[in-house]
């Protein structure tokens, strides 16, 4: 049928982009591709090659035609059986022309990459550094309540209640006696608060504003009072040093950073990214060397042997093996044998070194949250969850 | 010539927008966000080209790499910004604060200015890329101008607890589109400052009401009172869409567009029967699909003999269907939208279409074309932001 010398016209209406005139045009077939033809007689010629459809119209029963290399001419078919010969004929009727220079782009990409890089990695840190230091130690805590609650309802697996405070007074007499025995209150503006939370992770951590925060999990693993000691030890370096703060200011700063680059396609995503973060915190290996050094000579001081720190490690090292750990705390795996070497060495030659808990109190804090002591726990209980390196 | 009066016609179909919505959803979500560009651009073509004024569709001409280029434009910039104002005002909302509800009025009211500053940008972009018969929109530069404007008016409505947002709204819709172009002709919002007050009764009637009541019920413990005060919430309901149907007739009618006028006739009761719809129906799938999955998750428990009795078998279990939960999450919130998408924001925009028209359209053939506004940071600040528009 497309052979026949003359095919009947049909009409449509067009717009030239000069103005908001609607023209009706007569609509050919021809071999070069749609003869247009206005009222006033002169026939534009449109090659099939050359003819785009607009994407994603909402009429079906129009198709809007443009021609490439003109942005502003449109022809708004509603011919069916025409419609059906320009699907067939036009050979790029769906292919968009490309506006902007992929070189252009790239540059632009490269540079929001080096930007966001810097911001993340340089600046953010630096201020963060320098605003933990000034920031009053009423403000710490407050930033502290506020993570604290964060996390607990993070790690609640309901994600509703958030996780229990295990809240034995003789366990947490214990904790508190064990901090009392290491006395660190001249080198803090503030009251250490000490809290057991009932969760399985074996880990520890501090948070802004001397909130010091262990896991169950921890204290089951730990052989000795004198480890568990050596774990607050190092905990309290974190406090001393600003750690948790600096950390705390800056995942604000680079979390900022992130949701701007990935937006809103996920809602709360980066809302569980954030609690995440705060959990893992992985600070730097200086950070990590400078809170084991004061933990080294706080225990000395409270004639606790410094190598207990070491003896966690080594034996949390030992249990669950390296992949884990790898993945848990990337950045710090790497020093855990010099760390060990760290706290053996920092044992001072002939001194003798105490026990710094009762084995009353022992118990009493092994079984702060409820459960019975270790030793009578159920052999079929599921796997701990490995999390060696305890920051 | 065109006629006088052009009726507005709507093409723009539920199952369509369904299916279109969930497929660029999905992309959005498999590529981590980055299709997000051209997801928006393809609802943005097919709502755009669903209003047809005189039976010619509307089309969106914006490009997703160009909304790409923006957007890392912006970043470039905004990274800057978001890292280091998101530590400041962290830092300072716990400096001086101690992490209060002011802080965070404070951090908002620090980010305003920006925010009217982008959707003024956003706005610019949006109507540089829409064109009717092959005619631009356009919207002059003044951002600054809008942002400063914003930040008063909306100061104004705040201190009179929203007694004034009717002005407000009066305001700033002048200042937009007495900054519009169509061509080269600019829109001119009329219209006297007490204008939008009366659209506003029927909010301010319940909530005077229910005042009284309250304030009764508390003094007299009498429960007409209370039948009273809970009868309120119903008419603030229809409070709500009678504002938008009639704000929207008196704003729309007091426009100008050189001889041109408009005529519209929203029904509050049709916004309000969209929405109950609407929501019912997302109400039954998210329902219908719960006991669904309900089922299969019993099926399955009780083919493979899942002990209720012991709870320690909930941890494993927890972990193997971790990913499915991932896969949920992100499935309600992309069926969320899409529903959303078709059964609310679409037939609201099919409403509002179709009762409108447009008078006086005898010069349009006048109207000449302007010239392209290039505009390389597109919507990026919006985007980077989240406070684009929503679709
Ligand atoms: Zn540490």
């Amino acid at each position: 049928m497309t052979d026949s010398p003359a095919p009947p016209a049909v009409f449509a209406d067009f717009v030239g982009g000069d103005r908001a005139v609607l023209t009706r045009v007569s609509v050919r077939l021809s071999a070069e591709g749609l003869d247009l033809s206005p009222p006033d007689g002169k026939t534009l010629i449109w090659p099939w090659a050359e003819l785009r459809a607009e994407p994603d119209q909402a009429d079906t029963e129009t198709l809007v035609i443009s021609r490439s290399g003109d942005r502003l001419s449109r022809l708004y078919l509603r011919d069916k059986n025409v419609q059906a010969q320009l699907r067939t004929r036009a050979p790029h009727l769906k292919r968009r022309d490309r506006a902007i220079s992929i070189p252009r782009l790239m540059a632009w990409a490269g540079g929001a990459a080096a930007s966001v890089t810097a911001i993340i990695f340089v600046l953010v840190p630096m201020m963060a550094a320098q605003l933990a230091v000034m920031l009053p130690p009423e403000g710490e805590k407050a930033l502290g309540d506020t993570t604290f609650e964060q996390i607990r309802m993070a790690l609640d697996e309901t994600g509703l209640v958030g996780t229990p405070i295990c809240e034995a007074p003789a366990g947490n007499a214990a904790m508190q006696a064990m901090y009392d025995r290491l006395n660190p209150a001249s080198d803090l503006p503030y009251e250490v608060q000490i809290h057991i939370l009932d969760h399985d992770m074996v880990n520890a951590f501090a948070l802004p504003g001397g909130r010091i925060v262990f896991f169950r999990g921890l204290i089951e693993q730990a052989e000795t009072p004198e480890e568990i000691a050596a774990v607050l030890a190092h905990e309290i370096g974190h406090v001393v040093n600003r750690d948790p703060t600096r950390d705390a200011l800056r995942s604000a700063g680079s979390l900022g950073v992130l949701g701007l680059l990935f937006g809103d396609f996920a809602g709360g995503t980066i809302a569980l990214f954030l609690a995440n973060q705060l959990i893992n915190a992985s600070y730097s290996q200086s950070a990590e060397a400078t809170a084991d050094d004061y933990a080294h000579d706080l225990l000395d001081r409270a004639g606790v042997s410094p190598a207990a720190l070491g003896t966690m490690f080594e034996r949390l090292l030992a249990e669950h093996g390296d992949a884990e750990g790898i993945v848990a705390h990337f950045m710090s795996h790497p020093q855990m044998g010099k760390r060990i070497a760290a706290a053996q060495a920092a044992v001072v030659d002939g001194r003798q070194y105490g026990s710094v808990l009762g084995a009353s109190e022992w118990r009493a804090l092994q079984s702060v949250c409820g459960d019975a002591p270790k030793g009578q726990q159920d052999p079929d209980l599921p796997e701990k969850k490995p999390w060696p390196g305890s920051d | 010539m065109p006629p006088a009066s052009l009726n507005v016609t709507y093409s723009g179909r539920k199952g369509p927008m369904l299916g279109l919505a969930l497929k660029t959803g999905f992309l959005t979500i498999v590529t981590l966000g980055i299709y997000r560009f051209w997801a928006k651009t393809r609802l943005r073509r097919y709502y755009w080209s669903a209003i047809r004024p005189g039976g010619i569709p509307l089309e969106y001409v914006g490009d997703p790499l160009e909304k790409l280029l923006g957007f890392l434009v912006a970043v470039v910039f905004m990274a800057f910004y978001i890292g280091v104002v998101n530590l400041i005002l962290m830092y300072v909302s716990f400096a001086l604060l101690n992490g209060n509800v002011a802080a965070y009025l404070l951090s908002f009211a620090g980010l305003a200015p920006i925010i009217f500053f982008a959707q003024y940008r956003a706005r610019r972009y949006i109507l540089a890329r829409t064109r009717w018969r092959g005619i631009r929109f356009g919207l002059e530069p003044g951002a600054w101008g809008y942002a400063w404007r914003a930040m008063v008016h909306w100061g104004l409505a705040i201190l009179t607890v929203g007694l004034a947002w009717p002005l407000t709204t009066l305001w700033l819709e002048k200042y937009r589109t007495n900054h519009t172009y169509y061509g080269d002709l600019r829109f001119v919002q009329g219209g006297r400052r007490g204008m939008l007050f009366a659209s506003m009764k029927h909010i301010y009637y319940p909530l005077g009401l229910s005042a009284i009541a309250g304030g009764m019920a508390a003094a007299f413990e009498n429960p007409a009172w209370i039948a009273v005060f809970v009868l309120t919430v119903p008419w603030l309901v229809y409070g709500l869409a009678y504002w938008r149907a009639d704000s929207f007739k008196r704003l729309t009618e007091a426009k100008q567009l050189g001889e041109m006028r408009f005529r519209t006739a929203p029904r509050p009761w049709t916004i309000v029967g969209i929405y109950a719809l609407g929501w019912l129906l997302i109400y039954l799938v998210f329902t219908g699909l719960m006991i669904v999955i309900a089922g299969v998750v019993l099926a399955a428990v009780g083919g493979t003999g899942f002990d209720f009795e012991n709870p320690e078998q909930f941890e494993p279990v927890m972990t193997a269907i971790a990913p499915t939960v991932v896969i949920v999450y992100f499935a309600i919130f992309l069926g969320y939208r899409a529903m959303t998408h078709a059964w609310i924001t679409l037939p609201i925009a099919a409403h509002f279409a179709e009762v409108t028209r447009i008078v006086n359209a005898g010069d349009l053939h006048q109207i000449t074309q302007r010239d392209r506004d290039e505009f390389a940071e597109a919507e990026g600040f919006a985007e980077a932001l989240d406070v684009g528009a929503a679709i």
